[in-house]
């Protein structure tokens, strides 16, 4: 019984010690992670709706450009980040999130103001395999959604992402190798986009 | 003592508290964990993709095998038997977490880039088989070297396999472009994951090609 005793003693110090080296790392780190992430989500926006800004930034600088360009605007729970130009209507951005293959996806989607094309794409949050699905971090993959409809030749809201998609006005061409990352990318926009036009129906 | 009258399982003739030296070589080069005893290909197949990946896991081998070597080596002579390897998994697993909180404070597009693998290090069995095999029997400083050898083995042979596949696969080095896109189509086989099976099989082959026979083998 000795034995046991000095085993669970023993386990019990080795937990404590590991988890207080932990929770004081991670309070440690916890305000530049944040910063980190709150930073990535504006960097994002602004780089959906195509806002000039310097790269360098530092998150401070991020904010202030962020709080100078940005109108948030809040409908049915969605949030709509519209960018005005000398008060008119540049653009507007919306998020979209749902689960990838390996985690959640997390994004922006920029529309030109007729809530119809495509203006661009950003992902920032993401844990898709690095090389594969990963990929639709890259603009090659970004830039092929400049320019799409929303809507499908029926007129029906929706977004494919596909091997030769590309060819349909609300499509486009998926990554090799990466089919499961794309198609749910597809489903998720195609969420998003539905639930947006729903809204412009209740206006 | 009855733990160091075991043979340790993995290093065979054995550099068990010898020379450093000794364990630097073998770590890193005769007992190779990725190319001799092929330990860990988990992670060297998913994140050899691209060469800027593979040295920051390389990195992250490197830190968490020497912390948990050490850690694990100075409890050596007064962990329970019975639990240590629960033991051993807990100070792995911080070592890995901190890593990881590092990353995401300070190099936040790598810890984008990375994703899911530096958490996965946990389950790396080259990490748990040193700390076994290794820090168990031996004094803390020849651990820390042990740990850092097998880091390096690691990481060597990881960097080989990216800069491979990063250049059939992307055409590039470091994200510069090597082989220009006018000319080269990147190969997609080699970035995705039977591309790192080809590489891997390739790779060892060389390595033993080049370190010759062991003198173990001929037993």
């Amino acid at each position: 019984m000795k034995g046991s005793l000095y085993t669970l003693i023993y386990a019990a110090v080795v937990g404590i010690v590991c988890a207080a080296t932990l929770t004081f790392a991670a309070n440690f780190c916890r305000p530049y992670r944040e910063k980190n992430e709150a930073a990535e989500k504006q960097i994002n926006i602004l780089l959906a709706l195509n806002v000039p800004f310097d790269v360098d930034a530092t998150a401070d600088e991020l904010l202030q450009i962020f709080d100078a360009n940005i109108k948030q605007v809040e409908q049915n729970g969605m949030a709509i980040y519209n960018y005005e130009v000398n008060g008119k209507l540049d653009s507007l951005a919306v998020e979209f999130i749902g689960p990838g293959r390996n985690a959640t996806v997390k994004g922006f989607l920029a529309l030109e103001p007729d809530r119809k094309t495509i203006k661009g794409i950003t992902f920032y949050q993401q844990e898709e395999t690095p090389g594969l699905g990963g990929e639709i971090i890259t603009a090659e993959f970004r830039d092929r959604f400049k320019g799409k409809s929303i809507y499908d030749e029926k007129g029906e809201p929706g977004f494919v992402v596909k091997k030769n998609a590309d060819k349909l006005k609300n499509g486009v061409n998926a990554i090799s190798s990466a089919t499961q990352t794309c198609d749910k990318l597809g489903i998720m926009l195609t969420e998003t986009l539905k639930s947006l036009s729903q809204e412009q129906v209740d206006e | 003592m009855s733990k160091d009258a075991k043979s340790c399982g993995s290093c065979g003739t054995c550099g068990c508290g010898g020379k450093g030296l000794t364990t630097l070589k073998e770590g890193a080069w005769s007992q190779n964990p990725l190319a001799i005893q092929v330990l860990g290909i988990c992670s060297a197949l998913a994140v050899t993709s691209k060469l800027e990946n593979s040295l920051v896991m390389g990195a992250a081998l490197i830190f968490v095998c020497v912390g948990s070597n050490f850690f694990v080596s100075i409890l050596r002579n007064n962990i329970p038997h019975r639990i240590r390897m629960i033991v051993e998994v807990a100070i792995i697993a911080t070592f890995v977490i901190l890593f990881d909180q590092i990353l995401k404070a300070f190099y936040w597009d790598m810890s984008k880039q990375l994703g899911p693998y530096v958490a996965l290090i946990i389950t790396n069995c080259i990490v748990m088989g040193r700390a076994e095999a290794f820090a168990l029997q031996n004094p803390p400083m020849l651990s820390i070297i042990d740990g850092f050898a097998n880091g390096l083995g690691y990481a060597g042979i990881l960097a080989a396999i990216a800069i491979f596949r990063e250049l059939t696969g992307f055409g590039t080095i470091m994200g510069y472009e090597i082989l220009a896109k006018d000319w080269y189509t990147p190969n997609q086989i080699m970035s995705s994951a039977p591309g790192a099976f080809f590489t891997l099989g390739i790779v060892i082959a060389i390595f033993n090609a080049i370190k010759g026979p062991d003198a173990m083998e001929g037993k």
